[in-house]
């Protein structure tokens, strides 16, 4: 009885591998950041410097991993942490002097009822150009909360992901961030 | 001048706003219910609210307003409820009241204003509404205003990093602050301060990281009371001010209400 089962038991699990290893041949298994354990998005860490692993492992020119602003949670701020580099000196126009972004992949614009005496006055936009983007994190440590809203996270393009079977950025990755989803529950 | 910390109090659960009343009885909502602390920090009584509260005012006839979704439950001093305000739209997500004269006035986070009612509930005007961005910027969802003794409103406006004050009829008379992440005078990241109160001047809270400070009505800063003992994750943490100038602080992490007090030099 117990020879069955363990004999069941073995054969399921080459049965679920095979099955995987065909979704994945299909691509219906993908590599996705979970943003819960990736460090730069992760709530409660807070004074940490930003993590660029899915710059530096990436395989792919440029990296596959690129961050994402995910507008209906942007508060569409002024002062945006993750567009200006907040501690750098204020201008004359009373925002910080600096950008944070070292690829300049983020664009800002004022958007709806623009009010052009007071740049406080106005709700802005904040795009993420993604040819640019190298995945390096700084916005996605900048925008979660406290500071932000945690609108901007960092996501594997797939069409820039060339689907390893063993994503190098997941064995650099100290917070085992990178996991393997089917399609359907990948977001 | 500098301030000192001189009490902790075991905020026994959620703190979303808190109130001083003129006795120095300390009043917190959070979860679903009113905690009353006496002036010595001793929890002395705890009554529930209908849904999870989420301000807390205490009217000059000591009654009890808490601020909840859609509603504002009104108590005696002893716990027992005498009336509740129900409107859905007007009273969206009340995280904010006070008491101008004979008026009502309600923080609506959910249309970024502040509601000003009659004594019986009757809606009046809109406060901080009347703007290009359709109201006050509170990218953190919380509206936070407190009433000074002439009867301005102080609201903070994070989004603006500035405090602005309003007659009771919503006239927008001035306002304090700028943006700074390199001096203290300034208010930092997106969107600071995110809770103001006021006495003999104006005390704010910021978040990321966590920062207490007092300025003057003109806008200089007094002090910089506070950066420790927060959880740097805190934000939203609620003011209040006693008569002695001791200043209360949620930290919405450590569920904890921390007191300072000015320090006097000899």
């Amino acid at each position: 009885m117990s020879q069955d089962l363990t004999r069941r038991t073995v054969l399921a699990v080459l049965a679920g591998g095979a099955v995987f290893l065909v979704k994945k041949a299909n691509g219906q298994i993908v590599w996705q950041v979970n943003a819960a354990r990736c460090i730069n998005s992760r709530l409660g860490e807070v004074g940490v410097e930003a993590c660029n692993l899915c710059t530096t492992e990436c395989v792919v020119a440029l990296s596959a991993v690129r961050a994402v602003n995910e507008y209906s949670k942007c508060g569409r701020c002024n002062i945006c942490p993750a567009y200006f580099n907040i501690t750098s000196a204020v201008n004359e126009l009373g925002q910080p002097s600096e950008k944070l972004c070292p690829r300049d992949a983020i664009a800002r614009k004022p958007i709806g009822k623009v009010d052009p005496e007071d740049p406080a006055n106005n709700f802005y936009e904040y795009i993420i150009d993604e040819e640019k983007c190298d995945g390096c994190g700084k916005c996605v440590m900048k925008c979660k909360e406290p500071l932000g809203l945690g609108s901007i996270t960092l996501r594997v393009r797939y069409d820039k992901c060339v689907n390893c079977n063993r994503c190098s950025i997941s064995r650099a990755c100290p917070q085992n961030a990178l996991v393997q989803l089917p399609v359907g529950q990948a977001s | 001048m500098q301030y000192r910390q001189v009490q902790t109090i075991d905020g026994k659960g959620a703190l979303r706003g808190i109130a001083v009343d003129s006795r120095g009885q300390l009043y917190a909502a959070g979860d679903s219910e009113i905690k009353l602390f006496d002036a010595a920090g001793r929890l002395k009584q705890r009554w529930p609210t209908s849904r999870p509260a989420l301000a807390v005012a205490v009217a000059r006839d000591g009654a009890v307003y808490a601020g909840e979704m859609g509603q504002i439950e009104i108590f005696d001093g002893a716990g027992k409820l005498l009336r509740t305000w129900r409107d859905e739209t007007l009273l969206g997500r009340v995280t904010a009241i006070g008491f101008s004269k004979d008026s009502v006035l309600a923080g609506d986070a959910a249309d970024r204003a502040i509601r000003r009612f009659d004594g019986s509930g009757e809606f009046l005007n809109n406060i901080g509404k009347d703007n290009p961005v359709n109201g006050l910027l509170i990218p953190n969802g919380v509206v936070d205003f407190a009433v000074a003794r002439n009867g301005a409103i102080y609201a903070a406006n994070p989004g603006k990093h500035r405090v602005e004050w309003y007659t009771p009829g919503g006239e927008l008379l001035g306002h304090i602050g700028r943006f700074d992440g390199i001096d203290p005078a300034g208010f930092t990241g997106c969107c600071n301060p995110t809770n103001v109160a006021v006495r003999d001047g104006i005390y704010t809270t910021e978040k990321a990281g966590p920062r207490v400070k007092a300025y003057d009505f003109s806008g200089n800063l007094l002090a910089v009371i506070a950066t420790h003992p927060f959880n740097p994750n805190c934000k939203n943490m609620s003011i209040a001010v006693d008569s002695h100038n001791r200043v209360y602080v949620v930290d919405t992490e450590k569920l904890a209400i921390f007191v300072f007090e000015p320090v006097t030099t000899v």
